[in-house]
């Protein structure tokens, strides 16, 4: 079924050796281990203990009185992309993050500067199903889209319920346009795709040599995939009562992984939730910015967690991946999680989510080394992130960090060119509106 | 030039009357404008007849369109108007690897009634790749002239459109009376590019990518349905007519290959993914960032036409207590500049045998741009490959064109002083043995090229009345412009009583016009672009609402008053 | 006998209040007279008082201090243990203003016309905001609450997080929000340097003009004659120094401009607010002697140039070069993380003791209410938090929130849906069916 050849371009990535010596190592799977070294061979964790030697020609880091912890994960993330939304379309499940990666983008280093090894750049909301998301390793430094993808890596794919969809039905003047819609439209597709599985599985079974071969749709395939359990999906979602429904849904597909983002509203069904074996990938306190996020609370994460729901933070923003670290710690504040469980929101349970955690997620023999460094307790107001690394490659040294870190620069560019952030244009998941209600556009009203 | 101008006016009137051919025997011109004869000799010329290829003294023959003999001691044909090639460089006709040249830009395609965004017609999707580029050709485009004028002869010209504007065609920049006779050869490549459909699908580079699949993936299938039923039909469903599909049959059997227009790294990289998956022949034109490709190039076997539009040199602070940190911003930014202007000779020292193309540049930088190439490190005998001999390969006319041998084309530059000589000035252009004579001006360096910007604002100046439709119907108004010493502005206004808005960023160049502005959309400040071609008095443009990555048709026409 | 009626009153009174405070469900702020003994007490303005009591009466800081006569009719809470802050001014937000943010009916913050300086975001205010109180149970007490919009918006006003009408709310400062012209770049399309400056010229003309007619306006608005012009009348409180002014500007270059041009204009009571980049123009700065607010500091650099931790930097560069600094998140519904803005300051070069002061005694002092805000001093206003530890610190949890002297139900939705939620009733099964047998 799998016609797009994945793995076509893919560059040999750097990998590294260190030892990371006299750490407090927060392993997540095992503890917290003080005085503890952390040896790296050809960009695997090789051993955790006490009192490594350096093998001969590698790097020794020196963590005395710093905090050693897996590489943060975002689970939902739209930096190093150079378009988000194929919105066009209410159903877009045939196209892919994974054309539109952007290496270039110097929110990598920033989010690298945040402790962030990894991160789910994700299509936007604007569609039911919208395209498939691509789960990256920040190997900045590469102008090469191939080395940043996280090898290996399942597929997943974003859909998305609620407001966005429906505004981009109202404003096209086709379904969805309601929440009714969103479901009828999630079936009807389903049903195709089971339809098109079977007219290729017959073709596929006739022997005759004089057979003649059905429509080819990259987007039937792609939901095939899904049906098959091939692509693990994704939906942003922020109501309960959606939430509930798309778990119906798979219910009657026989479709078993399934994780919410955002979902605001998630800690309303947890029972549901942990039922399905849903996880939901969460804010720590966004809410209020649109109706559907008005019946929010910052203990969202907290109580999913208490209800045995697989539960991460994300960022969905250039700015808030910097210091997912800090968003993990309000849930100690909005729910009294303990130091593993807040800092799981950000390093296995995404992992888990992503179908990466055999990789990473936790400091553990044998994964690759995706490891931040911070020189106080990472939950901490006070801490900084010092270093971290992917596959053992130190990308980011705050001891070793020049301002600029651009890798293109438009030469026609101003020397000083300003941008001021603002709040409200931040991204959260307005990213999604990627259609224009044209009477709200012509209208002071 | 304006008495040039002139001649060719004439020409164009008088052409259909005379029907004029590439044989003249035995038609009277009572304009006298004809030539006397289409066999001319250039004696005591130095002749460069391929890049590193130089001959002293020589003389070079051209007969009915073809070049019959090169040589120091050639006869020169009792027919022939001799040309006195003293302190001439003869060279061969430039080939432009991709470009429009010669092509009209069509209307934008009209936004259907009820468009069901999801699944528009092909027509406004941009999917006609069974579109032949001669249908947008027109025989009186000023870009023709405007490129044999500094030396190109012969274009690779793609059509315009969207994602599958249709196949392109080799044409020869020459005068005639009907786009048929400009032809070189026809379906020289399928065209493609990185340029969505206004707010339908596929919408940006997401659904292109995607689409592009699908498309080839269904021409395979049907290709193979096709020759199935052709063997033999019996008891085999007809395949229908599939045009679209059809147009990527020579693509799937390699006689023709897909140029795709990627101007930067990460859309060049794009279309290298694209022949990884699907095995198709890849031509790269128009590519603008180059330097990091140059394996990625190789391992795939693309074939590569470098755009020749450079970034403008960056000008550094004259602030003599400028920061440290500006220093290094511009010390930076000029690292960069030097990557667009030395990529060439580093591609070249990769063994990547590319040529050029013209198509994001403007003809009257393009010399310029070429020397400073020239200057960062590509030899002038490179360059001249990458302007002939390259080109040619790439394109598969070696044969007949690229350098001057006996037997090919009389396509051929003839310039006072070597070409890559900043001051040297083309005085003869022969395409298809037919001479165009330009002015050499004595002196200081000739400006050539832009009209003045004043010049060009006033073609702008005064009241648009504007139109577009949305889905509450059509709305209308007026854009005005004024020149206020030499800064535009604008306003707009509307004729159901919205407030005026002012125009902001407002540029006119080569007759493209953008402008932005700024409404409330219920307390949210929603930026809108507009882009679009000013032709006389109409417009014809796309607006873009940035926030939404959302586009639509917006048409104005000049109020004459 | 007054003391005898007083100790009376309260013992009748006691029983009284326990019902009050929770009739039907509903918790109500508890106005009495409080002895809050046996905390850690960070005064701000006077140092940290390790083991004080603190007495609030009508209102007021009645009395601070490590030995306080508790009054007898003080209903007294022991903080053992706990901290006991000054509240934290959120010194740029539109709380009160928006509610929904996608929802354009939701939102009152921006009013139609560039030059609007008269209108008044007190006004506006919905004192029942549901983010009101999800952001005063996280210590916030204060926020400046900003029109945005043209040239000049608006005037904002200071506001307490308790009430019941805006004026009651009204926490006695004003001030006109003005629009430094920007040389920024806005939005994704670049502007070149020309387009730039010819609009920064316009808007700057816009300014200029208004402020003109305002100065004249000021002369001649006594006599019987002049016209009534609402706008310039706004206008002329800042010229003469009655209101404040709040100039945006961010960009280093339109700093300089604003500075020149407040000097220019001469006016007094002027606050630069924003000042993304005021770290490069900080020596500046402190020479005007201006005061600044900034923040957001979670924000992105200005520049794709600059450094990842520009932002977090910025107050702390500006402090330590002399400016007197408060931080703002220029946020509504999160405005409840004014603390961990003070935090990433604190941790970037700021220091603890400051990024305090920037959140609360700076922020009042500069909005001319350090007399009755931002710092544990006798006869100031009640607004105090009492906390497990360093407010800064993500995990401390806020116990109690004081605001005018009111015990502030430590409850907002946030808890409320925590509170029905956690342990659903029903579970995953309404009606749990019964197996016979």
């Amino acid at each position: 079924m799998l016609f797009l050849c994945t793995s076509v371009l893919q560059a040999q990535t750097k990998k590294g050796d260190v030892l990371i010596k006299n750490g407090t190592v927060i392993t997540i799977t095992d503890g917290t281990q003080e005085n503890t070294d952390v040896l790296v061979r050809n960009g695997k964790i090789d051993r955790i203990g006490k009192n490594l030697k350096a093998p001969n020609g590698v790097e020794e880091v020196d963590a005395t009185g710093k905090f050693v912890m897996p590489g943060i994960i975002d689970a939902h993330s739209h930096i190093a992309g150079t378009s988000i939304n194929e919105g066009t379309s209410q159903v877009t499940a045939e196209v892919s993050m994974e054309d539109v990666v952007d290496p270039l983008d110097v929110g990598i280093y920033r989010a690298l500067a945040g402790g962030v090894t990894s991160i789910h750049l994700m299509h936007g909301s604007a569609n039911v199903i919208g395209g498939q998301n691509e789960t990256l390793k920040l190997r900045w430094g590469s102008t090469n889209p191939e080395d940043l993808r996280f090898e290996g890596a399942p597929r997943t794919i974003k859909f998305a319920l609620g407001e966005n969809p429906t505004r981009g039905g109202r404003s096209r003047g086709i379904q969805p346009q309601s929440r009714m819609g969103v479901e009828a439209m999630l079936r009807n597709t389903f049903n195709d795709a089971i339809k098109y599985r079977d007219a290729w599985n017959a073709y596929r079974s006739n022997k005759s040599s004089r057979k003649v071969a059905p429509e080819y749709s990259l987007r039937m395939e792609t939901m095939v995939d899904i049906l098959e359990g091939e692509v693990l999906v994704h939906c942003h979602s922020y109501r309960a009562d959606e939430i509930y429904m798309l778990m119906k849904v798979f219910s009657d597909f026989g479709i078993e992984k399934l994780t919410f983002q955002h979902a605001n509203e998630a800690y309303k069904v947890a029972p549901e939730l942990a039922e399905f074996g849903a996880s939901a990938s969460v804010f720590s306190d966004w809410w209020a910015y649109k109706l559907e996020v008005y019946y929010s609370t910052a203990y969202n994460a907290a109580i999913l967690t208490e209800n045995g729901v697989t539960t991460s933070i994300n960022s969905d923003s250039g700015e808030l991946i910097r210091h997912l670290f800090h968003e993990a710690a309000k849930t100690q504040k909005y729910g009294d999680l303990s130091d593993n469980e807040a800092l799981a929101l950000i390093t296995l349970n995404p992992a888990k989510q992503l179908g990466i955690d055999n990789r990473v997620g936790s400091l553990e023999k044998g994964k690759d080394a995706d490891i931040a460094i911070f020189d106080n307790h990472p939950l901490s107001i006070y801490a900084v992130p010092q270093m971290t690394f992917v596959d053992g490659v130190k990308y980011f040294d705050i001891e070793n960090d020049a301002a600029d870190q651009r890798i293109y620069i438009d030469p026609e560019s101003t020397v000083e060119n300003v941008q001021i952030f603002h709040a409200e244009d931040h991204d959260r998941c307005m990213e999604g509106a990627n259609v224009v209600n044209f009477t709200d556009l012509f209208n002071n009203k | 030039m304006k008495i040039l101008r002139k001649t060719l006016f004439r020409l164009l009137f008088i052409l259909p009357l005379i029907g004029f051919t590439s044989n003249i025997k035995a038609q009277s011109d009572p304009t006298g404008e004809s030539p006397a004869t289409r066999t001319y000799a250039i004696t005591n010329a130095t002749i460069v007849q391929a890049p590193g290829k130089l001959m002293e003294e020589g003389t070079i023959v051209i007969t009915d369109g073809l070049i019959t003999a090169v040589g120091k001691n050639v006869n020169i044909p009792v027919t022939a108007e001799v040309i006195d090639g003293t302190d001439m460089f003869i060279y061969p006709g430039f080939i432009d690897g991709m470009s429009n040249t010669g092509a009209e830009r069509p209307a934008n395609p009209e936004r259907p009634d009820n468009l069901f965004t999801p699944d528009p017609p092909n027509y406004y999707a941009g999917i006609t790749p069974e579109n032949q580029v001669i249908d947008q050709i027109k025989v009186d485009e000023n870009s023709i002239e405007a490129m044999r004028k500094v030396g190109f002869t012969i274009s690779h010209t793609v059509p315009y459109g969207r994602m599958l504007p249709g196949s392109g065609a080799l044409i020869l920049l020459r005068d005639a009376d009907h786009p048929d006779k400009l032809i070189l050869t026809e379906g020289s490549s399928l065209y493609s590019q990185f340029s969505g459909a206004p707010g339908a699908y596929p919408g940006n580079t997401l659904g292109i990518m995607a689409k592009f699949r699908n498309l080839y993936k269904n021409a395979e299938l049907s290709k193979s349905h096709s020759e199935l039923y052709a063997s033999n039909p019996e008891g085999i469903t007809r395949p229908t007519r599939d045009r679209v599909s059809e147009a990527f049959y020579p693509v799937i059997e390699k006689r023709q290959s897909i140029f795709y227009n990627a101007s930067n790294s990460l859309e060049a990289r794009r279309a290298m993914r694209l022949q990884k998956e699907l095995g198709f022949n890849l031509v790269l034109g128009n590519l603008q960032e180059g330097w990091d490709l140059a394996n990625e190039i190789k391992s795939t076997n693309t074939k590569v036409f470098m755009s020749l539009e450079l970034p403008k040199e960056p000008k550094n602070s004259k602030e003599e207590d400028k920061s440290d940190e500006v220093k290094r911003l511009e010390e930076r930014r000029m690292e960069f500049y030097k990557k667009y202007v030395t990529q060439y000779a580093e591609l070249q020292k990769a063994g990547i045998k590319f040529g050029f193309s013209s198509i994001d540049a403007r003809s009257s930088q393009l010399k310029d741009n070429l020397l400073t190439i020239i200057e960062n490190g590509l030899s002038e005998d490179q360059a001249l490959a990458a302007l002939t001999t390259n080109s040619a390969e790439l394109l598969g006319i070696s044969k007949i064109a690229g350098t001057l041998d006996e037997g090919k084309i009389g396509n051929l530059i003839v310039s006072k002083g070597s070409y890559f000589e900043k001051k040297s000035q083309i005085k003869y252009v022969f395409v298809d043995g037919e001479k165009h004579e330009y002015d050499v001006k004595d002196g200081s360096k000739v400006k050539e090229g832009d009209e003045t910007p004043v010049a060009n604002l006033e073609a702008i100046l005064g009241t648009w009345n504007y139109e577009f439709t949305t889905p509450q119907g059509t709305q209308t108004g007026s854009f005005i412009f004024t020149n206020e010493s030499d800064i535009l502005s604008g306003t707009m206004t509307s004729s159901d009583g919205t407030p005026d808005t002012e125009l902001q960023n407002i540029s006119f160049l080569n007759g493209e016009l953008s402008f932005d502005f700024s409404i409330d959309a219920g307390g949210q400040s929603v930026d809108i672009v507009v882009v679009g071609v000013v032709d006389g008095n109409n417009y014809e443009a796309e607006a873009s609402v940035a926030a939404f990555n959302f586009t639509f048709p917006i048409q104005a026409t000049k109020d004459e008053a | 006998m007054k003391k005898f009626i007083s100790i009376l009153s309260v013992l009748v009174l006691l029983p009284l209040f326990a019902a009050a405070q929770n009739d039907g469900g509903i918790v109500r702020a508890d106005n009495s007279k409080f002895a809050l003994t046996n905390a850690k007490i960070y005064t701000v303005t006077n140092g940290v008082i390790e083991n004080g009591t603190i007495i609030i009466n009508n209102g007021i800081i009645e009395a601070v201090g490590a030995d306080i006569n508790i009054p007898g009719d003080a209903q007294v809470i022991d903080y053992s243990g706990q901290e006991i802050y000054p509240g934290m001014i959120d010194s740029g937000t539109r709380l009160g203003l928006s509610e929904i943010g996608s929802i354009s009916e939701a939102n009152d913050f921006r009013e139609f016309g560039e030059i609007t300086p008269n209108m008044q975001a007190l006004t506006a205010v919905n004192p029942n905001s549901v983010a009101i109180p999800v952001t005063r149970v996280s210590g916030v007490t204060s926020a400046l609450t900003m029109p945005a919009g043209g040239p000049l918006p608006g005037t904002a006003a200071t506001i307490s997080l308790f009430g019941y009408t805006p004026d009651q709310m009204f926490a006695g400062s004003k001030g006109v929000v003005m629009n430094f012209p920007s040389t920024a770049q806005r939005g994704w399309r670049r502007r070149t340097p020309e387009q730039i400056e010819k609009a920064r010229e316009k808007a700057q003309e816009t300014i200029n003009d208004a402020f003109d007619k305002a100065e004249l306006y000021a002369k001649i608005k006594e006599s019987d004659d002049a016209r009534y012009y609402p706008e310039m009348e706004a206008l002329a409180k800042v010229v003469n120094g009655e209101v404040l002014l709040y100039i945006e500007v961010n960009s280093a270059k339109d700093i300089l401009s604003a500075l020149e041009w407040i000097e220019e204009r001469g006016y007094e009571n002027v606050v630069l607010t924003g000042v993304a980049e005021g770290w490069r123009v900080a020596d500046e700065i402190a020479e005007s002697g201006l005061p600044v607010i900034t923040g957001p500091v979670l924000s992105t650099p200005t520049r794709g140039s600059d450094a990842y931790d520009t932002a977090y930097k910025n107050p702390g560069l500006m402090q330590k070069a002399g400016i007197k600094v408060a931080l703002r998140t220029m946020d509504t519904e999160n405005s409840r993380n004014l603390p961990y803005n003070a935090g990433f300051a604190a941790t970037y070069g700021m220091g603890k003791e400051e990024a305090l002061k920037a959140i609360t005694i700076n922020a009042a002092e500069i909005m001319g209410v350090g007399d009755q805000l931002g710092s544990i001093e006798v006869g100031k206003k009640a607004n105090i938090f009492v906390s497990t530890g360093d407010p800064f610190q993500t995990s401390t949890k806020i116990l109690d929130v004081f605001i005018d002297g009111y015990k502030i139900p430590m409850t907002s939705r946030h808890t409320e849906l925590y509170d029905e939620f956690l342990n659903r009733t029903p579970g995953l099964n309404k009606n749990a069916v019964k197996v016979d047998g």
